[in-house]
């Protein structure tokens, strides 16, 4: 039963993207060109009716200790500075973000169910606890499902790869075309898409002749079976073609692109290179980019169970801010601010309590994150937390409430339910006790 | 009072015109009478009060399994609570004693008062009439009806109708003590593919469309079902079709009576490549393939199977299937015991019953005892322990049962927990490579855990009671005391004297074969999820059972059937048959087959990390590390397998762009370059390329088309050309 489902949703979805495709030559688009193709479909209509296009998360993975970032607290070792916006004061370690203020808004009252780093993964990036009876599509899978792709370019990044939890940014039971491309460490010497270059051997008219080749040999069989798996197949094959042909995809990922003085602005680093990948990707279509911010060499990742105060100060926020802030500006500077939105966030907050050993553990009952562009307003602060900031005092938001903003921002019905193929209904923006998330309406 | 029990028997009517024997008037129950309507109007369905949640504060098992429960809501009241056994307030009776007609039971249904619902009856209907005579005769629970009902029995378990076409079904219910009783008025119809064939509430079945569907029936907590097919095919010529064995009765019978006309029967090239592919994992290298083509011995089929199955790599690729399936994972050396155990179970043929009471009740340092803990110093949640159990040896999926009765399936929360019951004394030694399992009778702990309160021993808590609970089999029979120190075994006996055991082993297999399951998916046994030849099914696990539950024999059974034989070519009648096995449907290859016959075909062996030169993906125990595999989809072996070859985009660029399907043409070891240097002509070079990666030559349309191509361009560019056209064909990752 569920099997004949995903060939008849297959079947569908290839019908549609096979009219997509095949309004498309491979051959002789540049980046530009690419860019005024895209911007004459959102003219046209074609494209979703938010405001924003695109969203760039920045995870924060081990969960950043909010005390010392967005909400500065007397617990905490760090002061509070001023920033762009009278009124709103963050923490001195992110004195470059402050000066963006504007673009940026907080969220101080966020509030999680999970404890732990796994299943606080998959509770935030999917809104729902884990079952043992199924699994659930992750935000990413659900935005570029609902918005669908732009031209050839992958709609859903996650970069780099290795995530430990990686399972729990996946499409599941939305199918395969839906999970992350996931791609390696843009800041690594030897970067490179595997299977994005044809070998030096192969010329595109080889390729081409191959093509050819492979009709003929395949013909027959192709004329006998009549299976929905074929012709998805010949979708992917479609653009992977694309893909590996056309300057412009090849081009998003192509960091050669961009001036030395831009990347030294990102950060020569890991996270810094993988955000400014995320902007090009953006810029050429895609819809959702994971920049996944764990594996420091000085220090792995956020989980600060010791010495977290050294750790934020000369590792962690440092890097967050001159990242996120690069990134602001840099889309600003471009235009695609309007249409992007920017998300910093882990999967929970740290206690408001130093430990014997100088860290902060996990805190799911009261955290922060930061937000901005794609049409939502900036330099406003949502919700309270209370004077040490471990619990919520005031405007509690949930993940199904960001969601929420987020679609909506995005121009995606935040009420939505999937079927899941067990028959159970699921919310797209859950919140908790079952209901829908509602659209934080300070900032959309 | 008697006036009113006739008044009510003759509303309630059924009985009355269709009964095999006239009912007795007796009073009203709740158990038949109430439940009853409950379940007909669908109050009970999971979508509705019989969801997991209920709706508005009203919860009521699902198709009324368990009325006792039923009546406590109705008649006491309360808003019901998913993860508490307490109801909240308000305690209002939802049946009013004192006025009759003012019971919410009536007015909701009845829209006199606003129902999520909307209206279900009037009060001038039969079911408000029943309801309002069972309140005013005292809504007592009355005769314990589901303590003697057995089963309810459709007329026919098979119809066949032409579009437009009706049938009017009849169910009759089977008591103790032989009784019958016609209940096709009061049972619930539910057609799975209503666009195919509905069926009204009096049992009438509509034939729409050209298709097939089951109509599942519902009484009292008792399913059946009807399978539905419709055809405009004329019957079909009594000309009897050759049979290997049982499997063609039953599959031939069932295409004569649905009207649908088989393919023919596979051509030797379509069976040899087919069935080294099912038995091996390994494709027929081209001098296999020419002898078998050229033999004129008439067992030449047989022949080929029993080679197959006494092969090297009938034990590799069925330990990879298992390994997979029993979840053997790690690159470290002390998974080799684990993955020895399955190793030795297809080596030996050991019978399957035995290699699933050795998973299910390992005690001590060998075997599957690592099953239970990888990578971990204590065996995994109980929950997992249960469903892995139970999906595997007994096709069921319990999960949903973990936290709430299952929404679409007779399982309750109890009898998931009283299964997790028998895992509750698992233990382990904790010694690192040596760590060995063990049920410890006495509840003591081993030294290293001593302050980790997560690791105290584990008894088994009804999650929603929170009371202590005794093992407990899916049957509801408790495990007896004096068996109370090995309860895994216990269960594990239980497990495999149980129907449900040979009849998952066999559809699991079967689907290996077909491409579905009797059942599919195979793991998936559900009420709503009828087997589609469940004649075929029993007789298939009888069979086994008759053989010692010999995996082998029962492989050697299905690849011997002309079932199993036939071609995959489709003709105009059967093409769009997927469920009656008129013909082989393809399936796509597992990712280590299909990399181990691109090895084979290009002469050019993969190599894998930390493994010697000319290992086989298939004969990896672990496939870790090798990027095709991940690609293509191998099993990670976290979970109990689901079917994979799902195609995505990372694949169809491999294809184009990467190494596997480029460096392997060129590489000078190849078969390629051999064949270049001999001096073999154009049509010997792709002759033997086409059988090795087909099984079969060219076509004559096929050859003009490639010679054309060979004349035209350098020699090796159009040979490495056609090559990858090969192995990146369809025909060639597929199986058909």
């Amino acid at each position: 039963m569920s099997r004949n489902d995903a060939n008849r949703a297959a079947a569908a979805w290839s019908r549609r993207d096979i009219l997509r495709v095949g309004s498309l030559s491979f051959f002789g688009l540049d980046l530009s060109r690419y860019l005024r193709l895209q911007h004459l479909m959102a003219d046209t209509g074609s494209a979703p009716r938010g405001k924003a296009q695109a969203a760039i998360l920045l995870w924060l993975n081990g969960g950043p200790s909010h005390v010392d970032t967005w909400d500065p607290k007397r617990n905490s070792s760090f002061k509070p500075i001023a920033t762009n916006v009278p009124g709103i004061r963050i923490s001195e370690l992110l004195p470059r973000v402050a000066r963006h203020m504007d673009k940026l808004s907080l969220i101080r009252s966020m509030h999680t169910l999970e404890n732990n780093h796994g299943i606080a993964h998959h509770y935030a990036m999917t809104g729902h606890r884990p079952n043992p009876a199924m699994k659930f599509p992750s935000l990413g899978s659900i935005i570029s499902k609902e918005l669908g792709a732009r031209l050839s370019v992958p709609p859903y990044v996650m970069v780099p790869d290795g995530n430990w939890f990686g399972e729990h940014f996946r499409a599941h039971m939305l199918g395969a075309s839906y999970d992350p491309m996931e791609i390696p460490d843009p800041s690594a010497k030897n970067f490179k898409i595997p299977d994005l270059r044809l070998p030096d051997s192969i010329s595109v008219e080889r390729l081409q002749q191959r093509r050819a080749m492979a009709g003929l040999v395949d013909a027959l069989y192709r004329e006998q079976m009549h299976s929905a798996e074929h012709a998805s197949l010949d979708v992917f094959q479609q653009q992977a073609l694309e893909m590996i042909l056309s300057p412009a995809v090849r081009e998003a990922f192509d960091l050669s692109k961009e001036t030395e003085q831009l990347k030294d602005a990102y950060g020569r680093n890991t996270v810094g290179q993988s955000a400014l990948i995320a902007r090009r990707l953006v810029e050429a279509g895609s819809r959702f980019v994971t920049v996944v911010d764990r594996n420091r060499p000085e220090s792995g990742d956020w989980d600060s169970h010791a010495n977290n105060d050294k750790r934020h100060r000369d590792v962690l926020v440092p890097v967050l801010d001159q990242v996120l802030s690069t990134l602001l500006a840099d889309l600003e500077q471009r235009g695609l601010l309007s249409s992007t939105i920017v998300i910093a966030m882990g999967e929970f907050g740290r206690t408001p309590d130093i430990n014997p050993n100088g860290g902060r553990d996990h805190w799911p009952q009261c955290w922060s994150l930061a937000l901005g562009g794609g049409g939502i307003r900036g330099g406003t602060i949502v919700g309270e937390s209370d004077e040490r900031g471990a619990y919520v005092k005031d405007r509690m938001v949930t993940i199904g409430d960001l969601f929420a903003t987020l679609y909506k921002a995005l121009g995606i019905d935040w009420h939505r339910e999937y079927m899941h193929p067990i028959g159970r209904p699921l919310k797209i923006a859950n919140s908790l006790d079952d209901k829908t998330g509602q659209p934080i309406q300070e900032l959309v | 009072m008697r006036v009113v029990l006739l008044l009510l028997t003759a509303m309630l009517g059924s009985r009355v015109c269709f009964a095999e024997q006239p009912a007795p008037p007796r009073p009203a129950s709740f158990a038949r009478e109430i439940v009853s309507i409950l379940t007909k109007q669908g109050c009970n369905s999971s979508s509705c009060h019989g969801g997991v949640k209920g709706r508005g504060g009203l919860k009521l098992s699902l198709d009324g399994l368990d009325p006792r429960e039923d009546y406590k809501w109705i008649v006491q009241g309360g808003t019901y609570q998913v993860l508490s056994p307490e109801a909240l307030p308000p305690i209002t009776p939802r049946v009013s004693l004192q006025e009759p007609e003012n019971s919410l039971l009536l007015r909701k249904p009845a829209m006199q008062v606003v129902h999520g619902g909307g209206e279900i009856f009037t009060p001038e209907s039969p079911d408000y009439a029943a309801i309002l005579e069972w309140v005013r005769g005292g809504a007592a629970y009355g005769e314990d009806v589901q303590k003697t009902l057995q089963g309810i029995e459709p007329s026919s378990r098979e119809i066949v109708l032409g579009p437009g076409h009706t049938h009017s079904l009849r169910v009759v219910a089977r008591f103790a003590g032989g009784r019958r009783e016609d209940v096709t008025r009061e049972v619930r119809y539910e057609s799975l593919d209503s666009t195919v064939a509905t069926v009204e509430p009096s049992g009438v079945l509509k034939a729409l469309q050209k298709g097939e569907t089951a109509v599942i029936l519902r009484w009292l907590g008792q399913f059946a079902h009807v399978r539905i097919g419709v055809t405009d095919q004329e019957p079909a010529s009594d000309a009897e079709l050759p049979r290997n064995n049982f499997i063609d009765d039953h599959v031939f019978a069932r295409l004569r009576r649905f009207r649908i006309r088989p393919s023919e029967l596979s051509s030797d090239h379509e069976f040899v490549r087919r069935v080294c592919l099912d038995l091996a994992g390994t494709l027929p290298p081209p001098d296999r393939v020419r002898e078998f083509l050229a033999s004129k011995d008439p067992k030449k089929r047989e022949k080929v199977v029993e080679a197959l199955l006494n092969s090297p790599e009938y034990v590799e690729f069925w330990s990879l299937r298992f390994a997979d399936l029993f979840r053997v994972r790690g690159e470290y050396g002390w998974i080799l015991p684990f993955w020895e155990w399955v190793r030795r179970n297809v080596a030996t043929d050991k019978p399957y019953h035995q290699v699933a009471r050795e998973a299910i009740a390992v005690q001590g340092y060998g075997g599957a005892s690592h099953k239970y803990q990888f990578g971990i110093n204590k065996p995994p949640p109980i929950e997992q322990m249960v469903n892995e159990t139970i999906r595997v040896f007994m096709g069921r999926r319990l999960d949903c049962a973990q936290c709430h009765n299952h929404p679409f399936d007779r399982w309750t929360q109890n009898q998931y927990w009283g299964l997790g019951a028998f895992f509750g004394r698992m233990t382990n030694t904790g010694w690192a490579f040596d760590n060995a399992v063990f049920d410890d009778p006495n509840g003591h702990e081993v030294d290293y855990v001593e302050n980790d309160p997560t690791l105290r021993f584990r008894p088994v808590a009804h999650p929603r009671t929170k009371q202590p609970l005794a093992a407990m089999f899916m049957d509801g029979t408790a495990l007896p005391e004096d068996r109370r120190d090995d309860p895994r075994l216990a269960l594990a006996n239980w497990v495999v004297s149980h129907p449900y055991f040979a009849e998952a082993a066999v559809n699991r297999i079967w689907g290996y074969f077909f491409g579905r399951g009797i059942v599919d998916p195979v793991d998936d046994f559900r009420v709503v999820n009828p087997p589609t030849h469940p004649e075929l099914l029993a007789a298939l696990a009888r069979d086994f059972e008759q053989h010692g539950y010999s995996l082998k024999q029962l492989m050697r059974r299905i690849v011997n059937s002309r079932a199993y034989q036939l071609s995959s070519q489709t003709h105009e009648l059967n093409r769009h048959d997927r469920t009656n096995y008129s013909h082989a449907l393809p399936r796509p290859l597992e990712a280590a087959v299909l990399l181990d016959a691109i090895s084979q075909v290009t002469g050019v062996p993969e190599v894998f990390d930390k493994n010697p030169a000319g290992k086989r993906a298939i004969q990896l125990r672990f496939p870790a590390g090798a990027s095709f595999l991940s690609v293509f989809g191998r099993p990670a072996r976290d979970a109990v397998p689901d079917p994979g070859g799902q195609l995505n985009l990372r694949q169809a660029m491999h294809m184009l762009a990467g190494t596997t399907f480029n460096a392997k043409l060129s590489n000078e070891a190849g078969r390629l370059h051999r064949l270049l240097q001999s001096g073999a002509s154009d049509r010997q070079l792709v002759e033997e390329f086409y059988l090795a990666a087909l099984s079969r030559f060219p076509t004559e349309r096929e050859w003009a088309g490639l010679q054309k191509i060979f004349a035209e361009r350098p020699r090796r560019e159009a040979a490495e050309d056609l090559v990858w056209a090969l192995i990146t064909a369809r025909e060639f990752a597929e199986n058909h």
